[in-house]
């Protein structure tokens, strides 16, 4: 049986994976904002499983580092997500072309 | 070999509800389900010996983006999404296998070797605290002794970034027009 910081990198990479699908293959903004949280969680658990591997701390300091800008993140895209349903009444990506070329 | 098990089933919990949150229709669903991963992960970086990082998990992230999260899906009352998913280009799948081949590397032996080789050999690394994952005091001490000294620089960056992100939100959520405000 592999370690226990082994096996976090295994499932951090199967949630990163599923979050990049999510972030692919929906098309609805909030669906999306939520696989890229799944996405941030996945590299933490990394950070945290490389940080128990290492018998260092850094990993540890990194993944707060990561929490406050995924903070910032969620913050500044649902104020985006916002404005936008305000003018399109709508979260789907394919109402939203106002930016194609 | 119980934290092992109790590790194993976390994970493979994790891995099932964030596949349901991807495919469900109601965004307060997804939201909900997305709330017990982060929870399932913060019992992982518990069993890991990281313990600062699994309570500001459970404070941060379960209490306090996704309430954000359902707070906005609520306010915008938003109807079931449509399960219409878009195709993958070839460039796009192999993005992700060359992704998944890089973790793999990461997560075996040969990875391993290669993390501790360049991590732990370095004199400034050794000359920090060591890691003590059975002491949850140490852990929060040694955390944030790292975080006062060697990060201080990132940690005084992530506060403006903060601070500029509240801003940001302000002005990008507020009413575009200041004559509709007035006239209301």
């Amino acid at each position: 049986m592999p370690s226990l910081p082994e096996l976090g990198i295994y499932f951090s990479l199967l949630l990163f994976i599923i979050g990049l699908f999510g972030v692919m293959l929906r098309k609805n903004l909030i669906f999306m904002m939520l696989s890229v949280e799944i996405m941030l969680n996945a590299a933490n658990l990394a950070f945290i499983s490389a940080s128990s591997m290492t018998h260092t701390m850094d990993g540890q300091v990194i993944m707060f580092f990561v929490m406050a800008v995924a903070a910032c993140e969620a913050g500044v895209g649902l104020a985006l997500i916002i404005s936008l349903y305000r003018a399109k009444s709508s979260v789907e990506i394919d109402d939203l072309r106002i930016l194609r070329g | 070999m119980i934290t092992q098990i109790s590790f194993l089933i976390m994970g493979v919990l994790a891995v099932f509800l964030s596949v349901l949150m991807i495919t469900r229709k109601w965004p307060v669903t997804a939201a909900m389900i997305l709330i017990i991963v982060m929870m399932l992960l913060a019992g992982m970086y518990g069993l890991l010996g990281a313990h600062f990082s699994a309570v500001s998990q459970i404070i941060v992230y379960a209490g306090a983006i996704m309430v954000v999260f359902v707070f906005v899906i609520m306010l915008l009352n938003l109807p079931p999404a449509e399960l219409r998913y878009g195709r993958l280009t070839i460039s796009e799948l192999v993005l992700i296998s060359l992704g998944f081949i890089m973790a793999l590397f990461l997560g075996t032996k040969v990875g391993q070797g290669y993390l501790i080789a360049n991590l732990s050999s370095n004199t400034l690394v050794n000359a920090r605290p060591p890691y003590y994952p059975d002491a949850m005091n140490e852990n929060v001490k040694n955390v944030s002794a790292l975080m006062f000294t060697d990060y201080l620089w990132a940690f005084e960056l992530i506060s403006f970034l903060i601070l500029v992100a509240i801003i940001g939100a302000i002005v990008i959520a507020k009413k575009a027009k200041v004559s509709d405000a007035k006239s209301s």
